[in-house]
C-alpha cells in the first residue's frame, strides 16, 4: 500500500505545524495590579545647567507612527486625530494646552483680556511670527480662519466652534476682539484650531474646499513644513527654517502609517520608528524590553477620556425628544419646555441602574481586559482636571450582595428560571458595543456574566460602529458600552445631561437623563461670571455627586495611555496633554 | 498572457483572421451587454449603501460639543438631506449645487472625509496594489503551474506527496499569521528585511530598485504562497486527467520527446479549467490583498475600500464598487476570449 507512508508523512508534518503554531501563542501576560487614581503632579525642578558652547546635534529625521491615515491638512477642515497631529505641527493656533496641566495658554496670542461682562475677549498676538514664505502672521489670519468656518461655502464639522461667537473685530494687525453671545467659561477652547494663511486663499472663501493647500500646504507657521503625503503610507515634513522659536534641530519628521497595531509595534522594536504609542496589551512587552536593555523609554499618562456604559432611561421602543418641540423645527428652541419621557421598563428605575453600577467589577475589568492600564472613576470629571475633580467621592463599590439587596428592595424578585421579574417585566436587557474593539468586546462579556449571575438576562452584542452610533443617537438601545476621548481640560459637559440636548437622532443626552437641580448647577458653573476655578470647583463637586447617584452611566475607567520612544531621540519631554510641543528642541543621535 | 507562452498550433494559423473578426464582434456585443449590467449594479449597490444602518454625518460629528444645528448644516451641504432617489440621480447625472458632475461624466463625487475626488483616491493606490498582487500572481502561476505539471508527471513519487502536503498547508495557513511570523523573524529578530511599507522613508525621498525589492519580497511571497498552493493542486489534477488520454499515448508512441508531450499536448489541454479561475483572479487583483496589505503596511486599495465601508463614505464606496464591477466583467470576458485562444475547438458566439 503506497498511501500509508504518505498518510503518515502528512500526519507528521501536520503535527509539526501544530507544534509550531502552539509555540507561537502569546505568553501569559502579567497583569499589573496597580491602580493609582491620583494624578502624578509635575514638580517644578530648577536645574542649573552649565553654559555650554557645544550646539545641539543637528540633522536626522524623527519617525513616528500611527495606525490611521490622515485625511486633510487644512486646520479648520480636519476631523480625525492623525490629521490633527500633522496639522498641529504645520499650523500654530491662537491658544493651546499647556503640556503638563492642560490649561489653555497663548500660542500665537501673547495675552488676552476679558471684558467685565465676560462677553468680549481681546487678544494680543505675538508680532514676531512669520509664515514660512516670509509674510507676517496677523490678526487678519485669525479672523479669516474663523469667518471661514462660519461661511456657508465651507463644509466642516467645526461649526460649533463659532456658534457662540457674535463678532470678530480687528483692532489692529496684532489685536483682535471676539464677542460672544453668552458668557461661556469654555469659550477659549474654541480657539485651539490652527490658523490658515489668509493670503493663500480667496478672500470670499470660494476656494477653501478645493484648494491644493488642503492636501499639500505650501505655507505654514509651525515647526515643520509639508513635503509629501503618500496616502496610507506616510507623510513627510521638513524643518521650517522660519519657525518663530528657532528652526528644529531635526531635518525632518515622518509620520508612518501602519494598518496593523502589531506591525506598528514590530517597526518600533526593529528600530524603524522613533516615537509611538501602543495599546494596553503591548505595554508589558515594551516594559520587558526596556528592562532587558533595549534602547527604549516609556511615559505613561492618564488619557483625557473615560469608558462608560450608557443606560437608556427612556423607552427604546418610543424614542422621544426631551423637549416639547412647539415650533416643530426638529431641534430645541429657547424656551421650549421639558417633555416627560415614556420611561424605560427596566432602566427607568434608578434602583436597577444603581444595582448594575454595584455589580460591575471595574477594577477586575481593568486588570483582566485593559492589562492594568486604567483606573476606576467615580463620576464624569477626570482626576487629571485636578482643580475640579472631587477626590472625596468614591466609585461604586463592587458588591454583588448589595446589588441583589437593592434589586430585592425595589421589587425585582427571582422567578423559576433564575431571572428577576417585577409586575411581569423580566429583567432582560441588551448590552452592545462596537465590533472589532477587542477590549470592549471582552468587557461586555464580563459584565454579562456577572449580571446574569444576580438575576439579569443580558444579551451581549458586538455590532458595526456606524450602526451602533445610529442606535445610540436614535435612542433605541438598552445599554451601550463606549468611551469619550479628547474631553479637554475643562470639566464642562452639559451637552450630555440637559433635556434640551435630548434630541432623537442627534443629541448627546441619549440616555434621556433629567435632573433639574443638576442642570441648573451645570449651567451656572459654565456661565459663571469671571469663571473663578474655586467657585466652579464647588459646583462641579455637586454635579459629580448627583451624576454618581443618579447613574445615567456606569462610569468605568480612565485609560492609561503611553508614549514610547527610542533613546536615540533626546530632549523629548512628553506631557499628558501634549507630545510635540517642543519637538524643535529634540535631537537625534546618529 | 498564458496563451503567449504556448506557440499557436499550425492548424489554427490559417483561420486566425476570420477568428479575429469573430472575436471583435463578440467583444463588442459583450461590452454592450455590460451597460445594463453596470446600471443594475449602480441601482442595487446605491440602494444598499443608503438602506444599511449608519449615517456618515452622525459619524463625522460624533462629538458632544457638536450642536444639532451645526450637524444639519453639514448634512445639507453634503446633500445628504435629500431622498435616496434624488441622491442617486445627483450621483449619476451630476448637480451644480452638490458640486459633482455625475458618474456619466466620469465624476464619482468627492470623499466625504477627505474632500477629494474618490476616483483620484483610488487611482493613486492602484499602482501599489497591482504591483503586489501582480507579482504574487505571476510567481503563483509560474511556480504553481510548474509544480502541478511536474508532480502529475511524477505521480506517486516523494515530490508529488510533498507538493500535495505543501498545497494543503499553503492554503490552510492564515495569511495574517504567516505575515506576522515572517515580520518577527526576518524584520525584528534578524533585521534582514523591513517591517513594511513600499520603500525606506527619508526626507530626501530617494528610491532605489533594490530597496524596493526588499520591501516587496515578504508580502509578495505570503500572497504568492496562496496562489502556488491553489494552482499547483488544480494543475496537478487536470494534468493527471489529460495524461491518461489516448492522444498523449499516441504522441509518445510516435516518438515525441517526453517534455514536448507534456508541455505542448498535455499542459495546453489542462489549461482550460485553469483559465476559468484566472478571470476572477484578475478581478481580484485589486481586492485580493486586503490582509497582506494591512500586515505589511502596503499602501494599496484594500484598506481604502474597507475603511470607506466602515465610515459610510458613500461616494468612495460607490467608486470602489463600480471599479470592482468593471473588473469582474472585464476579467470574465478575458477568460472567455482566452478559452478560444487556448482551445480552438471552443467558438465564441
Amino acid at each position: 500500500m503506497k498511501s500509508l507512508p504518505k498518510f503518515t508523512l502528512a500526519l507528521g508534518l501536520l503535527a509539526l505545524a501544530a507544534f509550531a503554531i502552539a509555540a507561537c501563542t502569546p505568553q501569559e501576560v502579567q497583569v499589573v495590579q496597580t491602580a493609582i487614581v491620583e494624578v502624578e503632579r509635575e514638580v517644578q525642578v530648577t536645574v542649573v545647567v552649565e553654559p555650554t558652547s557645544v550646539p545641539p546635534q543637528q540633522g536626522g529625521t524623527i519617525i513616528t507612527s500611527s495606525f490611521a491615515d490622515p485625511t486633510i491638512f487644512n486646520p479648520i477642515l480636519w476631523n480625525d486625530s492623525p490629521s490633527a497631529t500633522v496639522s498641529g505641527l504645520l499650523f500654530l493656533s491662537l491658544v493651546d494646552q499647556e503640556p503638563f496641566t492642560g490649561e489653555l495658554v497663548g500660542e500665537i496670542a501673547s495675552g488676552w483680556e476679558v471684558s467685565e461682562d465676560g462677553l468680549t475677549y481681546t487678544f494680543t498676538l505675538r508680532d514676531d511670527i512669520e509664515w514660512s514664505d516670509g509674510t507676517p502672521l496677523t490678526a487678519n489670519d485669525f479672523k479669516f480662519s474663523y469667518d471661514a468656518i462660519a461661511s456657508e461655502l465651507v463644509e466642516t464639522a467645526r461649526k460649533s466652534n463659532i456658534e457662540l461667537v457674535d463678532n470678530i473685530e480687528l483692532i489692529d494687525d496684532h489685536t483682535v476682539a471676539v464677542t460672544f453671545s453668552e458668557v461661556d467659561c469654555t469659550a477659549l477652547g474654541n480657539f485651539t484650531l490652527g490658523m490658515m494663511p489668509s493670503h493663500m486663499y480667496a478672500a470670499d472663501f470660494t476656494d477653501i474646499m478645493d484648494s491644493p493647500e488642503n492636501t499639500a500646504p505650501s505655507v505654514v507657521s509651525g515647526q515643520f513644513a509639508f513635503q509629501e503625503w503618500v496616502p496610507d503610507d506616510h507623510v513627510t515634513l521638513v524643518r521650517n527654517d522660519n519657525f518663530v522659536d528657532g528652526a528644529p534641530n531635526a531635518d525632518g519628521w515622518i509620520y508612518r502609517i501602519f494598518a496593523d497595531e502589531s506591525a506598528e509595534l514590530a517597526a518600533l522594536l526593529a528600530g524603524e520608528t522613533d516615537v509611538t504609542g501602543v495599546g494596553a496589551q503591548f505595554v508589558s512587552t515594551i516594559e520587558g524590553r526596556i528592562a532587558s536593555g533595549d534602547p527604549l523609554d516609556i511615559f505613561k499618562f492618564f488619557d483625557d477620556g473615560y469608558n462608560w456604559i450608557a443606560m437608556n432611561q427612556a423607552n427604546p421602543d418610543n424614542p422621544q425628544n426631551g423637549f416639547e418641540d412647539l415650533n416643530e423645527d426638529g431641534a430645541y428652541t429657547e424656551g421650549e419646555p421639558l417633555l416627560p419621557q415614556d420611561p424605560h421598563p427596566i432602566l427607568g428605575d434608578p434602583a436597577v441602574r444603581q444595582a448594575i453600577s454595584h455589580a460591575v467589577d471595574v477594577q477586575g475589568i481593568v486588570n483582566k481586559v485593559a492589562f492594568g492600564q486604567g483606573a476606576q472613576i467615580p463620576s464624569n470629571v477626570l482626576p487629571a482636571i485636578g482643580w475640579a475633580f472631587d477626590n472625596t467621592l468614591q466609585p461604586y463599590e463592587y458588591d454583588l450582595e448589595k446589588a441583589e439587596a437593592i434589586l430585592e428592595e425595589a421589587g425585582w424578585v427571582k422567578g423559576s428560571d433564575g431571572v428577576r421579574r417585577k409586575d411581569g417585566q423580566r429583567l432582560a436587557l441588551t448590552l452592545e458595543t462596537n465590533a472589532g474593539n477587542e477590549t470592549r468586546e471582552n468587557i461586555i462579556v464580563l459584565v454579562q456574566d456577572t449580571l446574569n449571575g444576580i438575576g439579569f438576562d443580558i444579551t451581549a452584542q458586538a455590532v458595526d460602529f456606524s450602526s451602533m452610533i445610529g442606535e445610540l443617537l436614535g435612542q433605541t438601545f438598552d445599554m451601550i458600552l463606549l468611551g469619550w476621548t479628547g474631553k479637554g481640560s475643562d470639566p464642562d459637559d452639559v451637552g450630555l445631561w440637559e433635556y434640551r440636548f435630548d434630541t432623537v437622532g442627534s443629541g448627546f443626552n441619549f440616555t434621556s437623563y433629567y435632573n433639574e437641580e443638576m442642570e441648573a448647577i451645570g449651567q451656572a458653573a459654565k456661565t459663571l461670571p469671571g469663571c473663578d476655578p474655586s467657585e466652579r470647583a464647588e459646583m462641579y463637586a455637586d454635579t459629580q455627586r448627583m451624576l454618581h447617584d443618579d447613574a445615567p452611566y456606569v462610569f468605568l475607567y480612565n485609560p492609561l495611555a503611553n508614549v514610547i520612544w527610542n533613546t536615540r531621540v533626546e530632549g523629548i519631554d512628553p506631557g499628558p496633554w501634549r507630545l510635540w510641543y517642543d519637538v524643535q528642541d529634540w535631537t537625534i543621535s546618529p | 498572457m498564458v496563451g503567449g507562452v504556448l506557440p499557436p498550433t499550425e492548424t489554427s494559423n490559417p483561420t486566425w483572421t476570420v477568428e479575429f473578426a469573430d472575436v471583435r464582434t463578440y467583444v463588442a456585443r459583450r461590452l454592450l451587454q455590460a451597460i445594463p449590467t453596470l446600471l443594475g449594479v449602480t441601482i442595487f449597490s446605491f440602494a444598499l449603501t443608503r438602506l444599511a444602518p449608519g449615517d456618515p454625518v452622525q459619524l463625522m460629528t460624533f462629538d458632544p460639543k457638536m450642536t444639532v444645528k451645526s450637524r444639519e448644516i453639514l448634512r445639507h451641504q453634503l446633500c445628504l438631506d435629500r431622498t435616496t432617489v434624488e441622491q442617486y440621480f445627483i450621483w449619476l447625472l451630476g448637480s451644480q449645487e452638490c458640486n459633482t458632475r455625475g458618474l456619466i461624466r466620469g465624476d464619482f463625487g468627492d470623499s466625504l472625509y477627505d474632500k477629494r475626488p474618490a476616483l483620484d483616491m483610488i487611482l493613486e493606490r492602484v499602482p501599489a496594489t497591482l504591483e503586489l498582487t501582480g507579482t504574487a500572481l505571476l510567481i503563483g502561476i509560474l511556480i504553481g503551474l510548474g509544480i502541478g505539471i511536474y508532480s502529475a508527471a511524477k505521480h506517486g513519487t516523494l515530490f508529488d506527496s510533498l507538493s500535495r502536503i505543501f498545497a494543503v498547508i499553503g492554503q490552510a495557513i492564515p495569511t495574517f499569521w504567516l505575515g506576522l511570523i515572517m515580520i518577527l523573524v526576518f524584520a525584528v529578530i534578524l533585521r534582514w528585511l523591513p517591517v513594511g511599507g513600499r520603500y525606506t522613508l527619508s526626507i530626501e525621498g530617494t528610491k532605489n530598485f533594490f530597496d524596493h525589492l526588499k520591501h516587496l519580497m515578504m508580502p509578495a511571497f505570503v500572497l504568492a504562497l496562496f496562489w502556488i498552493a491553489i494552482l499547483s493542486r488544480y494543475m496537478r489534477t487536470e494534468m493527471l486527467e489529460v495524461i491518461r488520454q489516448d492522444y498523449m499515448r499516441a504522441a509518445r508512441a510516435k516518438g515525441v520527446p517526453k517534455r514536448k508531450v507534456y508541455f505542448r499536448h498535455g499542459a495546453r489541454n489542462a489549461l482550460i479549467p485553469f483559465i476559468t479561475i484566472l478571470g476572477p483572479a484578475i478581478a481580484g487583483l485589486l481586492s485580493g490583498a486586503v490582509i497582506v496589505e494591512r500586515i505589511f503596511s502596503w499602501p494599496g486599495m484594500g484598506r481604502l475600500a474597507i475603511d470607506a465601508v466602515f465610515q459610510r463614505d458613500f461616494p468612495l464606496v460607490m467608486a470602489t464598487v463600480m471599479i470592482g464591477a468593471v473588473l469582474v466583467i472585464g476579467g470574465n470576458l478575458l477568460s472567455d476570449i482566452l478559452y478560444g485562444a487556448v482551445d480552438p475547438r471552443i467558438r465564441l458566439n
